[in-house]
């Protein structure tokens, strides 16, 4: 979901018939400039990128043999020296699981990734928009928690660029790895014609890196897998993720702390409070991308009301508060912060909400004495937004056909957002990126270790085989939430209106969070992650085909839809245990 | 590696006549004591004077010498075939999947043994340094491995086009084309028996896959196994002042059984049904069952030292060394192969998840198709 890192211009792909390239002379003056022979090139210094970077050297092995190089368009120094004022956090966070972090631990990545900026995730709160069914997780109350998992919480919560500081910091006693930075790739060609040439990545400083292996970790409009002419498949969402750094006051005495994240399913798409200090929280909110586009229009002070109010109202009145922001637009005349904390406090009045109640947005006074009795339902009420940390960008649902290049584009490889990009209500797309590379770096040290080559098709196999079953699962049970939530047919919204059925659906969302969110802290339950991700895909997909015969049939749907779900939940339960 | 085989590296593969062919290694028979006889044998050709280029014969695979066509039909099968060696989802997939399988039983053995001589060796780099001969290397898969490990590695073929297409493969890996500086993969297209003739002598000899495909097993087998290393100075002199022999070489080999199994799978299903192998490449007479290799090192002994050409080094040891050897494999009951001397792991495809596994020692069934086998040349000193 970050935008590419390496801007590629894309140059008709060449072949280098005309020039014969001297790979091992030394007088090649005048001729084509010699390759620098690398045996794995990694695109991308993202997150991902640079986590493959820092596993492959974690591998003694692979340390030995394998001289690795990491090109970035970007400026790493940038994101090396990054500093904030602890009150302050950059607006890109990540949930990483349990799995993710024990990973990075194992690597050894982590003691360079600031502690005190992240903050664990013990509570999630996620409750429906229409119906108010609300389920709760807690953390102790997992029976997943094993004695050698020291986790606290289901996941951590760590700013982007927190993790990537660290990655580089922890990359600097890397030897082994070569990273080239505020270069850009300007073509990757093939070295010669026929089946199994080796990609040369010629750099906008000149060099030209001949590559045993190339990896594409150059996100979702990957260079790297337009190279290998990997075609894929997805779609957009018609939705925008709008994240913001807000901040809030601290939660009161009685209250608990700032660890628990929030999420509310919205017909517009879900919005998602996730904590980062006791009084910063980062902001997810997925919506239609003209209601982002008012908002973000609007005064920051709008924002913050509707924020307040997105996890509060009823849908209705959302609904009518977007439609007063569209209409005062459209008239050349913004509404202003009191104009919308007036309409916000008249649909309140009208919905009988109590001033006094936590579900109430109008209270301005600090939390002392005894808070509201729903206290805990609702995230603290945001004051204001950090300057300049409103952003959004497109949701999409994106899968490629295939993780490894084949034939002409044989010796390259995708992981993260160049082979995937997943909606985020799960928050997943970070760790289904670092699971890639955990696993990458695996194949790839076990290549090593049998002599086998890196760059080929059968030392890769097991990378792809076990990835694209395990990130495809997880990415259409997500995908089909998303529908679920989202969707105006009809009998489903009835069904949820009613607020019976949808216990059993937020069930099933709750495994497929905890699934992997749960982190049973070991990342080598890769299968039971794997059935878990399916049981919940297939549970899905029995509620979607349930409510079509139920539109074919009229009626009764509650009970159809209900039973399809729960028969899953029960399933992965005692699969679970 | 010696001066000799690199010399190798700048010739091209001996260009061959016909007639060149000659028949004296007719006279072998495949009876076990066949090795002693091509030992001298080679004495009596007397090209010891001539440069190592000129000595290496054409050709003439060992254990071929039955019927010429037959011969050369298995040669010109893997001929054309050739091209293909390279293409990991085509002709040769199954190898290809099966090669990180066949290394780390290698690196295994060598790791174990290397143990077991008092030596402590670093896992990663088992290899490292050592002579490794792969017979009938066709595409290099094996013998590419073998090199990225270290080992000083000389693939042999008796396919010109193979050795043609494992040269070309080669050459774009620069860490194994001949003209980087630390290439340790030399090919050549020649035949173990020729290897024969030179005093160079091997630490690890492989053979894999090609068993099945030699009308003489059995003078085969004594080839390989007379290009295993006798016994070598330790290179740590320092630390082992009292015991400075070492144990000999190894040889690998892994082929196919003789089993009902091994046909409905290797033939019927991966040739007839599957279409995955090309018609032709087994013969089922020919495969070999895990029994019938044990028994032939049973009774296998080497021939005695100042005639298995040691290496200059060596040889000063000579005297120290008794000339009575004892069978490579001396084993009490049939249910019991000493681990020190050989052992035999099944080799299974699992179709599922489309890679192979080693199987576990002496699991039940699992030496019905596919196999791999490990024997040690005994201690020269060694006597039964």
């Amino acid at each position: 979901m970050r935008p590419p890192p390496v801007l590629c211009r894309r140059l008709p792909r060449r072949v280098f018939s005309s020039v014969t390239p001297l790979r091992y002379s030394s007088t090649a003056a005048e001729s084509a400039p010699a390759y620098e022979e690398c045996d794995v090139v990694v695109v991308g210094g993202g997150p991902v990128g640079l986590a493959l970077a820092g596993a492959l050297n974690s591998s003694k092995a692979v340390q030995e043999s394998l001289r690795i190089t990491l090109v970035e368009a970007g400026d790493l120094d940038k994101i090396r020296n990054w500093q904030l004022p602890p009150e302050k956090y950059s607006n890109r966070v990540s949930s990483l699981t349990n799995a993710s972090h024990a990973f990075l631990q194992e690597i050894g990545a982590w003691n360079y990734v600031q502690h005190e900026r992240t903050c664990p995730v013990e509570n999630m709160e996620v409750w429906d928009g229409i119906s108010d069914a609300r389920i709760n997780f807690n953390a102790s109350e997992m029976a997943t928690t094993t004695p050698q998992t020291h986790h606290k919480g289901m996941a951590r919560l760590t700013e982007n660029l927190n993790l990537q500081r660290g990655l580089l910091h922890f990359l600097e006693k890397a030897p082994g790895v070569d990273l080239i930075h505020q270069t850009k790739v300007t073509s990757i060609n093939r070295e010669s014609d026929g089946p199994g040439a080796w990609p040369v990545v010629d750099l906008d400083n000149g060099r030209r890196l001949r590559a045993r292996l190339l990896v594409g970790a150059d996100g979702f409009n990957s260079p790297v897998r337009a190279y290998a002419q990997i075609p894929s498949f997805g779609w957009s969402y018609d939705t925008q993720g709008i994240v913001a750094t807000l901040i809030h006051r601290p939660r009161g005495a009685y209250e608990g702390s700032n660890t628990t994240a929030y999420q509310r399913f919205l017909p517009t798409g879900p919005i998602a409070f996730l904590p980062l200090s006791p009084t910063v929280s980062s902001l997810v909110w997925s919506t239609k991308p003209d209601i982002a586009k008012a908002l973000q229009a609007s005064d920051t002070f709008v924002l913050v009301c509707m924020i307040n109010a997105a996890f509060r109202l009823p849908q209705l009145s959302l609904q009518y508060l977007y439609d007063r922001i569209f209409e005062a637009q459209a008239k050349g005349t913004p509404l202003t912060a009191e104009q919308v904390q007036e309409e916000i406090l008249w649909r309140e009045k009208s919905h009988a909400i109590d001033q006094h109640s936590a579900r109430s947005t109008s209270s301005t006074l600090a939390p002392v004495g005894i808070p509201p009795a729903d206290s805990e339902l609702f995230p603290s009420l945001v004051t204001s937004i950090q300057d300049g940390t409103v952003a959004s960008f497109p949701l999409r649902f994106n899968h490629t056909e295939s993780y490894l290049g084949e034939g002409a584009g044989a010796r390259t490889v995708l992981v993260g957002d160049a082979a995937h990009t997943t909606h985020p209500l799960a928050g997943q797309g970070l760790n289904l990126g670092l699971g890639d590379v955990e696993c990458l770096a695996k194949c790839i040290e076990s290549a090593v270790l049998s002599g086998n080559d890196v760059g080929s098709y059968t030392a890769l196999q097991p990378y792809a085989r076990e990835r694209y079953l395990i990130n495809h699962t997880m990415m259409a049970a997500v995908d089909k939430l998303h529908k679920m939530y989202t969707t105006d047919f009809e009998p489903v919204v009835w069904a949820r209106s009613t607020g019976l059925e949808v216990v059993n659906e937020l069930d099933s969302l709750k495994a497929a969070i905890m699934m992997t969110a749960g982190g049973s802290g070991s990342h080598k339950s890769s299968s039971a992650e794997l059935s878990g991700w399916g049981a919940v895909a297939k549970g899905v997909e029995a509620l979607s085909s349930a409510a079509q015969v139920a539109r074919a049939s009229g009626g009764g749907i509650g009970g159809i839809v209900g039973t399809g779900v729960q028969s899953l939940v029960k399933r992965m339960t005692s699969e679970r245990h | 590696m010696d001066m000799d085989t690199r010399q190798h590296t700048s010739t091209h593969a001996p260009q061959v006549m016909p007639s060149m062919r000659s028949s004296h290694f007719s006279e072998l028979g495949d009876d076990d004591s066949s090795g002693l006889s091509m030992g001298s044998a080679m004495g009596v050709e007397g090209r010891e004077g001539k440069p190592p280029e000129e000595r290496v014969h054409g050709p003439r695979p060992v254990g071929f010498e039955g019927d010429e066509g037959e011969r050369e039909n298995e040669i010109s099968h893997f001929s054309k075939l050739s091209a293909h060696w390279w293409d990991e989802r085509g002709e040769f997939e199954f190898l290809h999947k099966m090669n990180p399988v066949r290394m780390s039983f290698v690196r295994q053995k060598l790791l174990e043994a290397a143990r077991d001589d008092g030596v402590d060796s670093d896992p990663t780099h088992v290899l490292a340094g050592l002579d490794v001969l792969d017979v009938g290397c066709g595409g290099g898969l094996l013998s590419e491995s073998l090199a990225r490990l270290g080992a000083n590695t000389l693939g042999i073929d008796a396919s010109e086009n193979n050795i043609g297409i494992a040269r070309q493969h080669a050459s774009t890996d620069p860490k194994l084309a001949p003209a980087s500086p630390n290439s340790r993969l030399i090919y050549q297209h020649t035949t173990a028996e020729a290897l024969l003739e030179q005093p160079k002598r091997f630490d690890v000899v492989c053979s894999m896959e090609v068993l099945e495909h030699v009308d003489n097993p059995a003078s085969f087998l004594s080839t390989c196994a007379e290009l295993v290393r006798a016994c070598t100075l330790l290179r740590t002199l320092t630390s082992f002042p009292n015991d400075f022999v070492q144990p000999g070489g190894h040889l690998f080999l892994s082929t196919i059984s003789r089993t009902p199994l091994a046909y409905f799978l290797t033939i019927l299903m991966a040739e007839g049904v599957l279409r995955k192998v090309t018609s032709g490449t087994h013969t089922y007479s020919k495969y070999i069952k895990p029994s019938e290799l044990i028994q032939f090192f049973e009774d296998y002994r080497s021939p005695t030292p100042s005639t298995a050409g040691l290496s200059k080094d060596s040889s000063t040891l000579a005297d120290h060394l008794k000339s009575s050897t004892r069978p490579w494999i001396t084993r009490r009951s049939d249910s019991y192969l000493p681990r020190t001397q050989a052992e035999v792991r099944g080799l299974i495809y699992n179709p599922v998840f489309g890679n192979w596994i080693l199987a576990p020692k002496d699991a039940w069934g699992t030496l019905e198709c596919n196999y791999i086998f490990w024997v040690r040349k005994p201690r020269d000193d060694e006597t039964k």
